[in-house]
């Protein structure tokens, strides 16, 4: 940003110190604030600089709006500026506004220009402030966002506590029943049974009687739990037992209803006293009736418990009578108890009957209700029967279909084993008929080769037999033919003979010619060598011979050894002639002078070197004959006696040993020597193959 | 020196024979030394003449120098030879 407004100074044309003074203004504000005591912290700072920045530019730019005025107000913006970002964080709790509240009073202060700790305590004061704020509005925003929440309870530390805490209160307060029965459930677990065994009864007017129904009743549900399995056998184990009882009930009805008025005081005494000792243990179940009926001790102590509590009620009421008809009723109904009707009927039997007991109109009901009694008896026994027909019928239609299934099962078995039998016959059968097939084919196979084998051996006889007629045929042939040839040849053979003789000398005759033409080229041939031989020999001075050597090459006719002999010889030997021994000698005398005068040099010779070995080359002793050493003086010495003695060989091996300047100087010797020995050589070699082919013809 | 030239007529005036390498040497250098010396001394005679009041010693100087130009281009030479045989050797 500096930069694009120093640019745009400068391309407006007004002059940089001006660009460098908006420069270098903020950091002079900002001293100057330090100084001052003003707090600033980074963001702060920065804010500042940016609304200072434009102010600069717009000096300059004439488009921008009028800049905001000098340092002072500047600086004095910047306390604002300051106090306006912490505001927004505030709205968050009441105990920031109060803490943000609070620093303001010590920024007068430091402004005194107060000490190092000062600052540094205002420092830290803002510092914990602005964490506060900052830890608060996590807090806050973590509820809002999920992706925050997770970020602030995992890097925050004790954000994870805040938010939870924050969350909890705010459950409570939404739902303030909720917490509290979620706290205090367990003890109310008891009070749910209380309201069911106060609900709904038949009784009107008794609360004794309630107390004692319900416990009752609650043993009843127990009981028809409980001895839902039990019930069964007890139905129908116990029919006869129950029977005995009605009849009595029966009886002791018909005889308690007529003395009933006379007995009445006597028994409301025996009753009140019974009633008080039940209402004394009513809560043990066990039937005080046990003494007068105890035949009731085998029915279940639900139906036991509604006879005692009809005796208590009898002595209250007006007539006993109709007690006793009441609890030889449920024995009655006892047995039929596993049948829901049934005890339903004797339920509501009993309800009316201590209805009409309570209402004294025992005498006006008596009838109807023994009628009743027996009316459901009988509805109890025709339900059993029913139950038991329909038992035996049930039983009789699981057996038949029992017998059925076997039966069906049996059948299917049946059924299955024949077409398994069926159907492995039928394999059997298939089996064996695809077996024969193939016996037959193979049958038939075999007899088909068999009879191929049989004329092919045949064929072969056949012609075995042919091939030996036509080798009869041949060698008949071949007889009469040997006898044919020794007929002719006993004549012809000598005709023969005298060809072959004739033939011979013919041959002979002609290999003879041949001889003759060898041996004439051979004697031309050792002509010609010892005319070339001649040639060199003769002459006093060198001498080309190069016409001998042609003479010699065109009756040589191609011959190998004579052509490499030929070859051998340096070209310039037969152009020029070859020097004589003589004239060899004569040159080396010179040579040899030449030699010794360069004998004594040494490696690297100047002229020094080279007068000296002249001036002592003349007063060294000369050596004779045959002398021994590598030196140069004895190596001349002995290949001049070589030269006296004719040995070109050896005179020549001699100087090839020499080296140095006196090598240089020898050098043209040499190559004449080498010469003459190679033109010998060659003539030598040309002249024993002459011999040789003289040799060979004969 | 004198019997080579009539002995090979015919060859001297293509390569001289080899027998004769080194006295042609000689002779180049002793013709050699002649020329540079006399020039010497004719040069030491025109500065003793010109510069120095006809002094004795210029002329000497120029001498030496000539007899030493001479010398030293002929032992050049002489070496040159010697090198060659060592190498064709």
């Amino acid at each position: 940003m500096l930069r694009t407004s120093l640019q745009s100074v400068r391309a407006l044309g007004s002059r940089p110190a001006a660009a460098a003074a908006s420069r270098q203004w903020p950091v002079s504000a900002a001293r100057r604030a330090v100084v001052s005591g003003q707090r600033f912290y980074a963001s702060d700072k920065k804010r500042s600089d940016e609304t200072k920045i434009p102010a600069s530019e717009t000096l300059t730019a004439p488009s921008t709006p009028p800049p905001p005025p000098s340092l002072d107000t500047a600086a004095s913006t910047t306390i604002p500026s300051k106090n306006v970002p912490l505001t927004p964080p505030s709205p968050d709790s009441v105990a920031t506004e109060a803490a943000d509240i609070a620093p303001p009073p010590p920024l007068p202060t430091p402004r005194k220009k107060k000490g190092f700790f000062r600052r540094l305590r205002n420092f830290f004061l803002t510092l914990t402030l602005l964490s506060a704020l900052g830890f608060g509005g996590g807090v806050w925003y973590s509820r809002i966002n999920d992706n925050f929440h997770d970020f602030f309870t995992e890097y925050i530390p004790y954000g994870e506590q805040a938010v939870l805490y924050l969350e909890e209160m705010d459950f409570k307060k939404r739902f303030p029943n909720v917490a509290s029965r979620v706290a205090g459930r367990r003890p109310d677990g008891e009070q749910v049974t209380v309201p069911a065994q106060s609900g709904a009864s038949w009784r009107v007017a008794d609360t004794r009687e309630t107390a004692g129904r319900q416990s009752s009743a609650v043993q009843k549900v127990a009981a028809a739990k409980e001895p839902s399995k039990k019930a069964e056998p007890v139905v129908a184990a116990q029919p006869k037992e129950t029977k005995l009882p009605t009849a009595e009930a029966k009886a002791e009805d018909l005889q308690k209803s007529a003395p009933a008025p006379v007995a009445e005081k006597k028994r409301t005494a025996k009753k009140v006293a019974e009633k008080k000792a039940v209402e004394k243990k009513p809560v043990e179940n066990k039937p005080v009736e046990k003494a007068p009926e105890p035949e009731t001790a085998l029915v279940p102590a639900a139906t036991a418990l509604v006879p005692t509590q009809k005796p208590f009620k009898a002595p209250e009421v007006d007539e006993p009578s109709r007690w006793p008809p009441a609890s030889p009723i449920d024995p009655l109904a006892v047995p039929n108890a596993a049948d829901p009707v049934v005890q339903d009927l004797v339920r509501m039997l009993n309800d009316i009957i201590t209805v009409i007991n309570h209402d004294g109109a025992n005498d006006r009901y008596g009838a109807t209700i023994g009628k009743a009694k027996g009316e459901i008896s009988k509805v109890g026994q025709k339900i059993r029967d029913i139950k038991t027909s329909v038992e035996k019928e049930a039983a009789q239609q699981v057996r038949q279909r029992v017998d059925g299934f076997d039966q069906a099962a049996n059948d299917l078995v049946a059924r299955l084993e024949a077409a398994m039998s069926v159907q492995e016959q039928q394999f059997r059968r298939e089996f064996e008929a695809e077996m024969d097939r193939l016996r037959k084919s193979y049958d038939n196979k075999v007899q088909l080769i068999q009879e191929r084998e049989r004329q092919l051996a045949e064929e072969k006889l056949n012609n075995q037999l042919l091939e030996q007629a036509v080798q009869l045929q041949r060698a008949f042939t071949q007889d009469i033919k040997k006898h044919v040839e020794q007929e002719r040849d006993g004549r012809l053979g000598k005709l023969n003979e005298l060809t072959a003789a004739v033939d011979g000398l013919e041959k002979l005759t002609a290999s003879w010619n041949d001889v003759i033409d060898a041996n004439l080229r051979t004697q031309q041939m050792h002509v010609a060598v010892e005319a070339v031989r001649a040639s060199l020999e003769d002459a006093h001075h060198p001498r080309p011979f190069i016409k001998e050597l042609v003479a010699l090459k065109e009756i040589a006719a191609q011959d190998p050894v004579v052509d490499a002999a030929i070859a051998s010889v340096h070209p310039s030997a037969y152009q020029r002639g070859i020097s004589t021994p003589a004239e060899l000698i004569d040159r080396f005398r010179r040579v040899a002078a030449e030699v010794r005068k360069a004998s004594l040099l040494p490696d690297d010779a100047g002229v020094a070197s080279h007068a000296s070995s002249y001036v002592l080359s003349k007063v060294m002793f000369k050596k004779q004959g045959l002398a021994a050493g590598d030196d140069v003086e004895s190596i001349l010495t002995r290949t001049q006696t070589f030269l006296e003695e004719g040995d070109l060989d050896n005179a020549a091996r001699e100087m090839n040993g020499l080296t140095g300047w006196s090598k240089t100087l020898s050098r043209d010797w040499l190559g004449e020597v080498r010469k003459v020995l190679e033109v010998r050589q060659a003539l030598e070699v040309i002249q024993t193959e002459a011999r040789l082919q003289s040799l060979k013809v004969e | 020196m004198a019997d080579t030239a009539p002995s090979t007529p015919s060859r001297a005036v293509s390569r001289p024979v080899s027998e004769a390498l080194l006295n042609e040497k000689w002779d180049r250098c002793l013709s050699n030394l002649i020329i540079k010396s006399s020039l010497g001394l004719g040069f030491g005679v025109v500065f003793s003449v010109l510069i120095f009041k006809r002094r004795a010693w210029p002329a000497f100087v120029g001498v030496g120098f000539g007899a030493g130009r001479a010398y030293e281009e002929c032992n050049y030479s002489l070496k040159a030879a010697a090198r060659d045989i060592r190498k064709q050797a």
